[in-house]
């Protein structure tokens, strides 16, 4: 008796012993999200301490015969609920949202339904006022102080929501500095007679606006990583003058089947990690006029395959990314034309803009095969799922997955995978 | 023992054939397309003449000084642009005239390359390239190679093309020529002989290799050297007069590109420009992207015909499509001095190892109410 008790007396000093060593490593372990930089430029993000790829999906779930205007968050159907469950049977971890509501309240529900419910992250955005009209005036310090505010605001808001994955910067506001899109000017700009450098103080006083953001974010948020949103790579190597407190770059981009140099690109020019906050391809063959999945799928597969060659650890690529999220979860039938609310519940199938490396139906009329409302994984149906929201007459359009759905889905799953070997067994079978 | 001496006679008088046999299933060595006029082994027919038709003279039984036999084939190109096209070339095909609209050719698989020979009557006539295959329509080639430019020498010089890892199961087109007036103003004189496909073991497939700087989009117009083709008009191409020989003042050598914008948007986009591209015309669908990963910028001279004409962008890859560009780069938008000046596109950091699209520029009407005259030379890869 008297051994078993000393016996026991010795397990629980040995116990105590143990316990600091534990509630020090629970300290330790990194909390939050942060990017880790590792050897050769390489980075990746890392969550509660583990490494995590961005496996996302752009969301904006308009239904149809509705345009940008509606308010999703506040629909009793709760279309995030039905899009949620879908998104995990995927795979998908992250949800890219542009700009939120203005009421936190429901911006809360959504961030902790996908959370709780699916264990999907968000990444919060914010236009940066890029479609004010008249136009940003990125020069102007109280426009400036506007939009810093509204940041600052979402950013007090959602940071202890264990949802939230980090911040997006503006997307393609960059092209205003070109005069491409949403044009502006200031007295400094205007001073300079050189159409070029004009150019670039417009990049100086965009990126450095951004820079500014960026910082005071830091200051109240340390736990989640601040993203500078950018078409292409243009006007970066303005960024890495002006604008180093971003932790990652956010690019939009549509190069087809590969993102070529992309990735070496950013890290000679900014060298900072890289997600793909937008990229994809659409699936309508404007140039045989029918909707084709294939497309869609191919051009997705292909550039999911790059992405990972990307990744830190791959010794293949560059070691960069940090993973991307789909343009985009479901179609939008307003996209075509805003203005016109009688297309808005028609799947219009005129395209808008032309890319040639979607070469599949290049050869459409004028060239035009991007077709806007068809850049969902997941297609709308104007049938309507049962009502689920007590006493609501109506539902949520029903979702449809499309083959790029179920392609990227088993893609994920196993991302070593070589296609190759699939076409032998298949020719063996015959 | 009788037995044994009649199996070893059986085995001796068999073995030649089994050996003539086993040259059978190895197939030809080589398939001539043009030995002499009227040679038993002659394929194809030089039938497809192109472009400025009128400018060309063919004597398919030239007796001077052929190569081999008695004859070699002459061609004499007058440059006079008879079809206003500026260019001239025949193809070899089979049946004779079939632009792929019927089912001809030969399957060549085994063939490894395409010899020729061939001789200017002076030497320095430039023949833009040669091709094997790449005839559409409904049975198109099943493969297309080209070479060239070839600047020519008065002696006989043999001239192979590597066909090693393409698709040769079906040539219609075996064997063709294209000629420019812009590469020879005066026109050309020249003669080919004993063109045939060979079989060829132990040649490796031409890998591709990167281009030695500096690399020529433009130097003179006329010159060997000058790649990719002024050919990708762009918006309001109806806007736009180009003439690559203009001698008004050329920065370097006699002539210069002279380009008039209108600023009338013909075509309702309200700007215009045009891509040097190749092979021509070529918007990503044809795979002959340039290797000039050796560049580190590329550099061209410009001027405007008054001062102060706005170019938006001056561009260095970009093309999209199935074999896109590996990269672009660009600079702009530019304001043209009066005086010749140099300008620069870095290529620092950027990956040029597969180039369509070799040089660009664009304007629009919004900042050239009045259009634009300006000229350009000497640009290349450096």
């Amino acid at each position: 008796m008297r051994s078993k008790i000393a016996g026991y007396r010795r397990f629980l000093l040995v116990a105590c012993g143990f316990l600091p060593v534990f509630f020090l490593s629970a300290c330790c372990t990194p909390k939050g999200v942060y990017i880790q930089k590792m050897k050769n430029r390489s980075y990746r993000l890392m969550v509660n301490g583990k490494p995590y790829i961005v496996k996302g999906v752009c969301y904006n779930p308009i239904p149809v015969g509705k345009n940008h205007e509606y308010d999703w968050w506040g629909d009793p159907n709760k279309p995030w609920i039905v899009d949620g469950k879908l998104m995990k049977e995927m795979g998908v971890n992250t949800v890219r949202i542009y700009q939120v509501n203005e009421d936190p309240q429901k911006v809360k529900q959504v961030i902790g339904d996908l959370y709780n419910l699916y264990g999907i992250r968000t990444l919060l955005g914010d236009w940066l006022g890029f479609w004010e009209y008249p136009c940003p005036f990125y020069g102007d310090k109280k426009f400036q102080e506007k939009v810093t505010q509204h940041v600052l605001e979402m950013v007090r808001l959602y940071k202890d929501e264990p949802g939230v994955l980090g911040w997006i910067l503006g997307n393609e506001n960059n092209y205003s500095c070109l005069g491409h899109v949403n044009p502006w000017s200031s007295p400094e700009v205007d001073k300079e007679p050189d159409p070029q450098k004009q150019k670039n103080i417009r990049a100086k006083i965009y990126y450095s606006f951004v820079n500014e953001i960026s910082k005071q974010v830091h200051q109240i948020d340390s736990n989640h990583p601040v993203g500078l949103g950018n078409g292409e790579l243009v006007g970066l190597d303005s960024a890495a003058k002006f604008c180093q407190d971003v932790d990652f770059v956010a690019c939009i981009i549509y190069r087809g089947k590969t993102f070529g140099n992309l990735f070496k690109s950013l890290q000679m020019t900014f060298d900072k990690p890289l997600l793909l906050a937008e990229f994809g391809a659409d699936c309508y063959d404007a140039y045989l006029k029918k909707e084709d999945q294939n497309m869609q799928a191919f051009f997705l597969q292909s550039q999911w395959s790059q992405i990972y060659e990307n990744l830190a650890g791959n010794k293949k690529g560059a070691g960069n990314c940090l993973g991307g999220t789909i343009f985009e979860w479901t179609d939008e039938w307003w996209k075509h034309n805003s203005d016109y609310p009688e297309g808005w519940a028609q799947h219009d199938t005129q395209s808008s803009w032309s890319n040639g490396s979607y070469y599949y139906d290049i050869r459409a009329e004028g060239n035009k095969n991007m077709n806007e409302e068809w850049f969902g994984i997941v297609a709308l149906s104007p049938q309507l799922e049962p009502a689920t929201a007590p006493g609501a007459a109506e539902s949520i359009n029903k979702r449809i997955p499309r083959k790029a759905y179920y392609v990227i889905r088993e893609f994920w799953k196993n991302p070593n995978y070589d296609a190759r070997h699939k076409k032998k067994s298949s020719r063996g079978k015959k | 023992m009788k037995k044994l001496l009649v199996v070893l006679m059986a085995l001796a008088l068999l073995s030649p054939v089994m050996a003539g046999a086993e040259d059978k299933a190895a197939g030809p060595k080589e398939f001539v397309v043009y030995l002499d006029k009227n040679a038993k082994d002659n394929h194809y027919i030089p039938s497809g003449w192109m472009g400025d038709y009128g400018d060309i003279k063919m004597n398919d039984q030239a007796a001077e000084n052929p190569h081999t036999g008695t004859s070699s084939i002459q061609f004499v190109y007058s440059a006079k642009k008879s079809q206003t096209q500026g260019w001239a070339g025949v193809y070899w095909q089979n049946p004779a005239n079939n632009w792929g609209n019927k089912k001809g050719g030969f399957d060549l698989t085994g063939m490894t390359k395409l010899t020729f020979w061939a001789r200017g009557a002076k030497g320095g006539e430039v023949i833009q390239k040669v091709m094997v295959g790449g005839i559409k329509g409904t049975y198109p080639d099943s493969a297309m190679i080209e070479m060239g430019p070839i600047e020519l020498t008065n002696t006989w010089k043999q001239y192979t093309v590597n066909l090693v890892g393409k698709d040769l199961s079906y040539l219609n087109g075996a064997f063709g020529w294209t000629i420019t007036s812009d590469m020879n103003p005066d026109g050309a004189t020249f003669y080919i002989d004993d063109i045939k496909f060979e079989a060829d073991p132990d040649l490796k497939p031409e890998g591709k290799k990167a281009q030695g700087m500096p690399f020529y989009v433009y130097a003179d117009r006329s010159s060997v050297v000058n790649h990719f083709i002024p050919s990708g008009w762009m918006g309001d191409y109806g806007d736009l007069k180009f003439e690559s020989s203009s001698k008004e003042d050329p920065y370097l050598g006699d002539t210069c590109i002279k380009i008039a914008y209108s600023g009338k948007a013909t075509q309702g986009a309200r700007w215009a420009g045009i891509f040097w591209q190749n092979p021509a015309n070529n918007w990503g669908s044809v795979d002959a992207g340039y290797d000039l990963s050796k560049a580190t910028k590329l550099t061209f001279w410009a001027r405007g015909a008054k001062g102060g004409e706005r170019i938006e962008e001056f561009k260095v890859g970009g093309i999209m499509g199935e074999f896109s560009d590996s990269d672009s780069a660009t600079i702009g938008p530019v304001l043209l001095n009066k005086e010749w000046t140099q300008y620069t596109i870095d290529l620092k950091g950027k990956d040029m190892s597969y180039i369509i699209g070799g040089f660009a520029w664009s304007a629009n009407v919004d900042n050239n109410p009045d259009g634009a005259t300006f000229y350009l030379d000497e640009i290349k890869f450096e």
